[in-house]
């Protein structure tokens, strides 16, 4: 078997480039994912004694609402394919604009696309982890809040919150790999993350080993480097 | 004196059952009210009502002049006047003891922080645990817990109390201490206190009134003393034939 140490030497700068692009998106991806998922989570569950009290009067038509909408985003991203998503986005979507309204040159670039699929989809996946962790909140907490006489803003915000992010921590762990890893696939709309990067560079010199490998080995250090974060995050957290 | 607290006609259901049935009761401020029964007897459901954290199906709630239901807008009024203390503590698990007494009074009555930890050393201090005040949740015994508990309840200066089987998720050697603690609140502070219990020295001792409450109804009540000696009915004399006696 021949393996040239220096192929990987001479595709390096490129790889790299690719790996650079990979984490931009991942990291705008969660960013973003978690923003999505936070609020589709609590939508999932507005209005429901899990935050709190029932409202009553129009909240209780509003929160129903909520409930739908929330619940329609994430069964629609759960239920296709994340590389149809990104196919949708990119080449149906324009074309959906087009046809509505008047704007003819509408374009989505390929980059763009890539991070906007990565926060809807990981942020339907976050969704429920949100609503999974702070259903199990036990109700005898809710209740010792409620009965100090504070807002359901501030019952969230300082007792469910904290408590559910807690437990949500290593299934969040979960989903930002995946959603990393997921990265790969925007290769189908050309988008020069690190996949097509490995990919590019074996046609040219058809050294599957040593590309695949050294493109393998950059995909482990940096779905590494979000583990390890976010176990520094979860010590950090006092223990209960 | 007025009327603290006063249920008119109140009714309570969950789904098709009822489970309370027309109970008319007035609390006196100052008052301390015991409130005795059998398991599913409606005991929890009715001091629930009070602070709201269950809704009445019919009748009239008036907590410090605030109607129920009438005044829904008003819930978190009335919980501002109306301490809670649980069976099972519910203290804060990611905040320490110190932490979970303040929690009342910076966030439901927006004091400065300095201003609500002072006053929570001092309910610690008061409840036997000042040398506690860092620990979590977790590191503390249930006794201890439940006292925290009772200094947070304590924190926002409320004018009533509620105790829902305060000691009985406790080990036996640890329901004096906590005991205690109700006493001198009862004694010191003339708070109006309801408390759902068992523990029959307690009602005797510090209980200005016992109700007996059987099947979601109020079936016998009166002064803790005499209605422990001389039961009317026969479900009370069966029922403290139950009950130890502390
Ligand atoms: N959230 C609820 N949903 C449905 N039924 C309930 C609910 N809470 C209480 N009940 C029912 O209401 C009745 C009264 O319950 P409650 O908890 O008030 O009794 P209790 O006197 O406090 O009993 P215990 O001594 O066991 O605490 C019971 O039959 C109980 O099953
Ligand atoms: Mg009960």
């Amino acid at each position: 078997m021949d393996f040239e140490l220096s192929v990987i030497v001479e595709s390096l700068p490129a790889l790299l480039e690719g790996a650079k692009l990979t984490w931009i998106i991942t990291i705008l991806g969660i960013v973003g994912g978690m923003v999505c998922g936070v609020l589709a989570g609590l939508g999932r569950i507005a209005g429901t004694e899990a935050l709190g009290e029932e409202p009553h009067g129009i909240f209780k038509p509003i929160s129903i609402v909520i409930r739908y909408i929330s619940a329609g985003y994430v069964e629609t991203i759960r239920g296709t394919p994340i590389i149809v998503q990104a196919m949708f986005l990119y080449f149906a979507f324009p074309m959906l604009v087009k046809a509505v309204t008047d704007i003819e040159r509408f374009r989505i670039e390929a980059l763009t696309a890539a991070v906007i699929t990565i926060i809807f989809n990981a942020g339907a996946y976050i969704a429920e982890i949100v609503r999974g962790s702070v259903v199990s909140v036990h109700k005898g907490l809710l209740e010792a809040g409620m009965s100090l006489g504070i807002s359901r803003f501030q019952l969230i915000m300082y007792i469910i919150g904290p408590i559910a992010f807690r437990r949500m921590i290593p299934p969040l762990g979960n989903q930002f790999i995946i959603s990393l890893k997921d990265t790969s696939l925007f290769i189908v709309i050309g988008v020069g993350e690190l996949t097509r990067q490995g990919q590019e560079i074996m046609a040219s010199n058809f050294r599957a080993l040593e590309i695949w490998l050294t493109v393998a080995i950059m995909y482990l250090i940096m779905t590494t480097v979000l583990a390890m974060s976010l176990r520094h995050i979860e010590r950090k957290m006092k223990i209960f | 004196m007025s009327n603290i607290i006063e249920l008119k006609n109140v009714c309570k259901s969950f789904g098709n059952t009822e489970v309370l049935h027309n109970i008319d009761l007035s609390i006196q401020e100052g008052e301390v009210v015991v409130i005795i029964g059998p398991s599913g007897s409606g005991k929890s459901t009715l001091i629930r009502c009070i602070n709201c954290l269950e809704l009445i199906s019919s009748g009239e709630v008036v907590v410090n002049s605030i109607s129920i239901p009438s005044e829904k807008g008003k819930i978190r009024q009335v919980r501002l006047e109306v301490g809670m203390v649980f069976q099972q503590f519910n203290l804060f698990p990611h905040l320490t003891a110190v932490e979970n007494v303040a929690f009342g009074p910076r966030k439901a009555r927006k004091m400065n922080k300095s201003k609500a930890a002072e006053i929570a050393k001092n309910l610690l201090n008061k409840v036997g645990l000042a040398e506690f005040e860092n620990k979590l949740p977790g590191q503390l015994s249930g006794g201890q817990q439940q006292r925290v508990a009772i200094a947070r309840a304590l924190a926002v200066n409320p004018k009533v109390l509620l105790f829902d089987e305060p000691t009985s998720a406790l080990d036996p050697e640890m329901i004096g201490e906590v005991l205690d603690v109700m006493k001198s609140i009862a004694k010191d502070s003339g708070m109006t206190m309801v408390v759902v219990t068992h523990e029959m020295g307690f009602a005797a001792q510090v209980g200005d009134r016992l109700i007996f409450m059987d099947d979601g109804r109020i079936v016998e009540e009166g002064k803790p003393g005499e209605v422990m000696k001389n039961p009317q009915s026969e479900r009370l004399k069966d029922f403290l034939s139950h009950v130890k006696h502390h």
